[in-house]
C-alpha cells in the first residue's frame, strides 16, 4: 500500500526524482571510483616502489640500521640461511651485500653502489631482471662480469662488453678492486637507483671483496605478501635478537606515511564536494516536499497519522536513494573494473614520478567488492539523512495550516 | 758537538719562549707546518688499522716536497704491494697494479676512508693546507704547548666546523688535534707522540687515531714512522702522473 504510493509519488515527481537521482548516482560513481583508484595507485607505488628492489621483508643484523658499517654485518649467512629454510610462508630468500666503490672507466670515475647478489633468486626477489634493457642478465658462476644501471652506465661512457674498474674496501677493511666487464644494463625508471647501482654475482663478490659467508641483509618474499608482518614477526623471534627482520611498512615508512597522507587529501576533496551535493539534494526535498504541503495537509485532513506520511516520505527517498545508489555504485565499480583492467597512463608526469622514486607511470585502480559496498552504503545513508530534515519539517504543520499553505 | 747542539736548543727555546705572548699565531701554524713537511721528505712507515673484528697492517713509502707534492707507494701485505698515490696540490691519483690503471680520486670520494683506515682521502691531500684554509687564534697557553682554534675561512672548502691543535713549544709540533664538525661534536682525535730527531729535524714518529663517532666504535689508526729523511733532494720524477705506474714495482 505504502509502497505503491510512494512508487506513484516518485513517478509523479518526476524533476525531484531525476534530479535527485542523477546527483547521487554521480556522487556514488565518483566516491566509489575515486576511492577504487586511489587504492589502486597507491597499492601500484608501493608494489613498484618495494618490488624494485628494496623487497618485502629485510633481515639485518640488529644495529645495522642504525649504522649500516662493516661492523654490523650478517657474519654468519650460513645460520641465517639455514634457519629460513625451516620458516614456512618464504617463497624465496636470497643475500646482498651492498658495498659502495669507485667506478672507473677509461673516461671517468664515479662513486656507487657495488653490490653482490643471487642472481637466481633476485629474479623473484626484485624486479632486477625485467629491467634488463641491454645484453644478458646475470647468472650464478659469473666471474667478474657486471650488471649496471643505465644512468651509471651512461655517466662512465660504458656500454655492454666494456670492461671497467672497481676500486673499494672489502669486508676485512682492506683494499679490493678489480676489472670486471659490463654483462648487462638495466633501467628500472628509478632516476638515483640507475644511477648508482651495479651488480655482481655473490660468489665473485665474496671472492674479491673477502666477504665470504658474509651479507649485509638477507630479502625474504613472502608468500602471501599481505600477511608481511606476521612473517617478519615469526622470523624475528625464530633467528633471535642478534638479527632484526623488518617488513616493508618499517624500511619504507616514508613512503607508506606519504600515501595516507595521499590519501587524506583526496577524501578531504571528496567531503567538500560531498557536503555541496548533500545540501543540494536538501534543498530539492525541501522545495519538492513544501510543493506537497497542500497535499500533505489533505492527506491528514482524511485521517492519515504523522507517522505514516512520515513513513511515506522517508521511504519515498529510500526507493530514490537505492535506485540511484545502486545505479552510482554499478556505474563507479564498471569504471574502477574497467581502468583495473585498462591503468591509467600518465604520461606527461613520468619525471615527477621519478622524483618520488615511483617508477611506474600507469595507475590501475583497484575492483574491491568491499570497498565498493562500503561506499555506496555511505552514500545511501547520506542521501536519506539530507531528507530528513524537509520532511521532519513538514510534518510539523497542522493539518490546517498545510492545507492553507501557499 | 753535543753540547752546542743543546745550546742551540736552549736558545731556540728561550727565543720561542720570549716570544710567546707576541708570537703571531700564524707564525706558529706556518713554523708547525714547516716542521710537518719540511722541504721534503722521504719516510718509511707503518700502519696499523684496527677495527671491531681486525687488525691489519700495511708498509708504505712516502715522497714529498712541501705541503704539495707527495707519492706514496704501499709495499706491505703483497696482495696491496704497488699500490701508489700521487697527491698534488688539491688532486689525488692512485694507481693499481691489480687492475693496471691510474685513477683519478673524485671530489665525491674524498671523504671515503683511505685504504681501510680513519684516515679520509681528504686528509692526504687536505691535511697540510691549515695556514690557508683556517682562522687562527691562540685560546690557551701553558708551559709546555699552545692551544691554537682553527675555524675555517668563509669560503674555505673544508669539512671540519672546528679544530683544537695542541702544539709543543719545544718543537713547534702538533700533540693532540681535536676535529669538531659544524655542530661542534667532536669527531676524532689524532695524537702525535714520540718525537725523534731525523738529522737536523725533530719528528713525531707515533700517531693514534681515534674515531669518535658511533659508527666508528672500536676502531684505531696507527701510523709508525720507522725511517725519515728531510731535506734531501728527491727525484722530481715521483711527482708525475706517469711515476704511478713506473714506481708501482
Amino acid at each position: 500500500m505504502f509502497l505503491k504510493i510512494a512508487i506513484k509519488n516518485i513517478v509523479a515527481y518526476k524533476r525531484r526524482s531525476i534530479v535527485t537521482v542523477a546527483l547521487t548516482c554521480f556522487t556514488t560513481a565518483l566516491l566509489v571510483f575515486a576511492s577504487a583508484f586511489w587504492d589502486g595507485s597507491h597499492n601500484k607505488m608501493i608494489e613498484s616502489a618495494v618490488e624494485i628492489y628494496p623487497g618485502y621483508l629485510q633481515i639485518t643484523q640488529k644495529d645495522f640500521r642504525k649504522i649500516p658499517s662493516y661492523d654490523n654485518l650478517i657474519f654468519d649467512a650460513r645460520s641465517v640461511r639455514n634457519a629460513l629454510t625451516k620458516i614456512s610462508g618464504i617463497d624465496t630468500f636470497g643475500e646482498r651485500f651492498e658495498s659502495f666503490v669507485l667506478f672507473s672507466s677509461r673516461e671517468k670515475a664515479v662513486g656507487g653502489m657495488f653490490t653482490g647478489i643471487e642472481p637466481e633468486k633476485e629474479e623473484r626477489l626484485s624486479r632486477l631482471k625485467k629491467s634488463l634493457k641491454k645484453g644478458e642478465y646475470l647468472s650464478p658462476g659469473d666471474h667478474a662480469k657486471l650488471y649496471i644501471g643505465t644512468e651509471l652506465a651512461k655517466r662512465l661512457k660504458v656500454d655492454v662488453g666494456d670492461v671497467l674498474s672497481f676500486v673499494g674496501t672489502g669486508a676485512d677493511y682492506s683494499f679490493a678492486a678489480d676489472n670486471v666487464t659490463v654483462k648487462g644494463i638495466f633501467q628500472t625508471g628509478l632516476f638515483d637507483f640507475d644511477a648508482s647501482a651495479a651488480f655482481v654475482s655473490k660468489s665473485y663478490f665474496d671472492y674479491i671483496m673477502a666477504a665470504q659467508n658474509y651479507a649485509t641483509h638477507f630479502i625474504v618474499l613472502p608468500e602471501k605478501p599481505q600477511d608481511v608482518e606476521d612473517l617478519a614477526a615469526t622470523i624475528s623471534r625464530k633467528l633471535g635478537s642478534e638479527y632484526q627482520a623488518l617488513s616493508w611498512q618499517k624500511t619504507m615508512a616514508g613512503l607508506v606515511q606519504a600515501m595516507k597522507v595521499d590519501s587524506i587529501f583526496g577524501y578531504i576533496t571528496l567531503s567538500i564536494i560531498f557536503i555541496v551535493i548533500f545540501f543540494v539534494i536538501m534543498i530539492y526535498t525541501l522545495l519538492a516536499v513544501f510543493a506537497r504541503v497542500r497535499e500533505i495537509g489533505i492527506l491528514r485532513a482524511v485521517g492519515t497519522t504523522p507517522s505514516q506520511i512520515l513513513r511515506l516520505l522517508v521511504l519515498e527517498s529510500v526507493l530514490l536513494g537505492l535506485v540511484s545508489v545502486v545505479a552510482g555504485g554499478l556505474i563507479g565499480g564498471a569504471l574502477a573494473y574497467y581502468f583495473q583492467l585498462h591503468p591509467i597512463v600518465f604520461p606527461g608526469y613520468e619525471e615527477q614520478f621519478k622524483q618520488y622514486g615511483l617508477a611506474a607511470s600507469a595507475m590501475p585502480a583497484i575492483f574491491s567488492l568491499s570497498t565498493i559496498v562500503r561506499d555506496m552504503i555511505v552514500m545511501f545513508v547520506l542521501t536519506v539523512l539530507s531528507t530528513l530534515y524537509p520532511i521532519l519539517k513538514v510534518n510539523g504543520y497542522r493539518p490546517i495550516e498545510a492545507i492553507r499553505h501557499v | 758537538m753535543k753540547i752546542k747542539h743543546s745550546v742551540l736548543m736552549l736558545l731556540c727555546l728561550l727565543l720561542s719562549v720570549g716570544h710567546g705572548f707576541a708570537a703571531d699565531t700564524n707564525a706558529i701554524i706556518k713554523r708547525v707546518e714547516d716542521n710537518l713537511n719540511g722541504k721534503t721528505a722521504f719516510m718509511k712507515f707503518t700502519m696499523m688499522v684496527k677495527t671491531k673484528r681486525s687488525e691489519r697492517t700495511m708498509k708504505m713509502d712516502s715522497y714529498s716536497i712541501g705541503k704539495e707534492k707527495s707519492f706514496i707507494k704501499i709495499t706491505y701485505p703483497k696482495k696491496d704491494k704497488g699500490i701508489t698515490f700521487l697527491k698534488i696540490d688539491n688532486s689525488m691519483w692512485q694507481y693499481v697494479p691489480r687492475i693496471e690503471k691510474t685513477i683519478k680520486i673524485p671530489a665525491s670520494m674524498m671523504l671515503q676512508n683511505w685504504m681501510g683506515s680513519d684516515f679520509t682521502n681528504d686528509d692526504l691531500v687536505r691535511e697540510s693546507s691549515i695556514s690557508d684554509d683556517y682562522e687562527q687564534r691562540v685560546v690557551g697557553e701553558n708551559e709546555t704547548e699552545y692551544e691554537i682554534e682553527l675555524r675555517p675561512q668563509e669560503d674555505a672548502p673544508v669539512v671540519w666546523g672546528r679544530i683544537i691543535m695542541a702544539v709543543s713549544k719545544k718543537y713547534f709540533l702538533p700533540t693532540v688535534v681535536k676535529y669538531f664538525d659544524e655542530d661542534d661534536v667532536l669527531m676524532r682525535i689524532l695524537s702525535y707522540q714520540d718525537v725523534k730527531k731525523f738529522g737536523q729535524r725533530f719528528y713525531p714518529t707515533h700517531w693514534v687515531m681515534d674515531p669518535k663517532t658511533f659508527d666508528k666504535a672500536g676502531h684505531r689508526t696507527t701510523v709508525n714512522i720507522n725511517e725519515a729523511v728531510f731535506d734531501e733532494e728527491i727525484d722530481g720524477a715521483y711527482f708525475t702522473k706517469r711515476a704511478l705506474k713506473r714506481f708501482s714495482k
